[in-house]
């Protein structure tokens, strides 16, 4: 009678308590000291197997909550940050939405990361998958797609000529790549020297030619006139040195966010 | 946890996380402090909506009352401003014709009228008319009763003829 509460217990049960399995309470004799014995052995044998898969169970688990939670956060955070820049005159926070070239570019860029094999369709949406799944997988691709949209309006120029150099860069070589053959390294080298780039003309090569907010036009005339003329020239936006430090870490952490990204959600136990 | 729970967990973090993001670029705080505030008047405005599109949308009769009593005492200002927080939606038709009336009586003038203040108080008259097409005040302090004859005042002062010369003008009384 033990050992057939404890077979019961062993399957109904995620944890598995040994010495209710090994108690020795008296129990009237329904089965006989050989099959007493064979069943504990059998117990024995199921204990092992749960045991040995409970890491395996962990670490799925840690996975799913690795996908289905910290991911979707990670790109929302890209999202959120991407378009926060600091006045350069009171510190005070400025959204900036995203411009229509950033979503477009952004579709090509998640184009791209279907045909270089980072995300495989037919592992992330299928019929055979639970609706729920679908859902969770849907959710996580359109956070993708914004942290993407908001990190192209983070590294391109606001407004003025730069903008449009800047975005002719970007469209010219994400065109190129759509009709290149790739693979996932090699996209992802490519991604990250055209960020780098674009970073550095951004927030170290323009933020030094733009001259600093606050000052009347005689004296920003008399202290910094090439900046001045060459701020108003460009008609660059003067944003406060802080803004640079946030976008350098929404392009570190959308480029983990890639990293963590699963080609695939198939391979966890459903 | 089961797999499905950790999804919807996902699903609903998501949407949570994502409205907030939304709210942000659509309010665009400007600080930390502001945030509060900002979501403040995004709920009021929204629980204001709601209640247009499920027909439960009324006056706040406290505000309207506190604008009654500045109309009165000829305070417009905080009249009007009483008036608009007690119909943030331009709804009430006897509201609107009261702010209509606080700027006919602020332009007004022995001499001369404020034609800006007249035109203001035209346009709500409009709002007055597209809200109840026969509105008619019950408030015997106001001796324009309706939205026409209002108007009809109203373009008077701001038209420019021979009366306007004529001494007698100012002798008259508001209305």
């Amino acid at each position: 009678m033990t050992s057939i509460l404890s077979v019961w217990f062993v399957k109904e049960s995620d944890t598995v308590d040994m010495d209710l399995i090994e108690s020795d309470i008296e129990t009237p004799e329904v089965v006989s000291d050989n099959e007493r014995d064979d069943l504990k052995q059998a117990d024995s044998a199921g204990i092992a197997h749960i045991r040995a898969a409970e890491p395996d169970l962990r670490s799925a688990r840690q996975r799913l909550v690795l996908q289905y939670v910290l991911l979707p956060f990670v790109f929302l955070t890209v999202a959120l940050l991407g378009g926060l820049r600091i006045s350069g005159v009171d510190s005070s926070f400025i959204f900036l939405k995203p411009a229509l070239l950033c979503l477009i570019l952004a579709v090509i860029m998640l184009t791209l990361f279907f045909r270089s094999g980072l995300i495989r369709l037919d592992g992330w949406f299928a019929e055979d998958l639970p609706m729920t799944k679908n859902v969770a997988n849907a959710a996580i691709l359109i956070t993708l797609f914004a942290a993407t949209t908001q990190l192209l309006n983070s590294l391109m120029p606001e407004q003025g000529l730069p903008f449009w150099i800047v975005a002719f860069c970007f469209f010219w070589t994400l065109w190129n790549n759509l009709f290149a053959d790739f693979d996932t390294k090699k996209l992802l080298r490519s991604l990250g020297a055209l960020f780098g780039l674009a970073f550095v003309t951004k927030y170290l090569l323009l933020a030094n030619l733009t001259a600093p907010a606050g000052k009347t036009w005689f004296e920003a005339l008399t202290e910094n006139p090439a900046q001045e003329a060459v701020t108003r020239l460009l008609d660059l936006p003067r944003f406060a040195a802080a803004t640079g430090y946030i976008q350098f870490f929404t392009a570190v952490i959308y480029l983990f966010g890639l990293f963590i990204l699963p080609q695939s959600t198939r391979n966890e136990p459903d | 946890m089961k797999e499905k729970y950790i999804q919807i967990l996902g699903i609903v973090l998501t949407l949570v996380y994502g409205g907030f993001i939304a709210f942000l670029y659509a309010a665009e705080p400007r600080s930390i402090e502001e945030i509060s505030m900002k979501a403040r008047s995004t709920v009021e405005n929204a629980v204001t909506k709601g209640q247009v599109i499920t027909g439960i949308y009324e006056v706040d009769q406290e505000k309207f009352n506190a604008g009654l009593n500045a109309f009165r005492q000829n305070n417009f200002v905080v009249a009007r401003d009483s008036f608009e927080r007690a119909d943030p939606e331009h709804r009430d038709a006897k509201t609107q014709y009261y702010i209509a009336y606080s700027f006919y009586r602020q332009g007004w003038g022995r001499i001369s009228n404020d034609d800006a203040l007249f035109k203001q108080s035209l346009e709500r008259l409009e709002r007055v008319s597209l809200l109840n097409p026969n509105f008619r005040t019950d408030d015997t302090d106001l001796q324009l009763r309706t939205p026409a004859e209002l108007r009809g005042e109203l373009e008077e002062g701001m038209t420019v003829s021979a009366d306007d010369f004529n001494p007698l003008r100012l002798v008259r009384e508001r209305k």
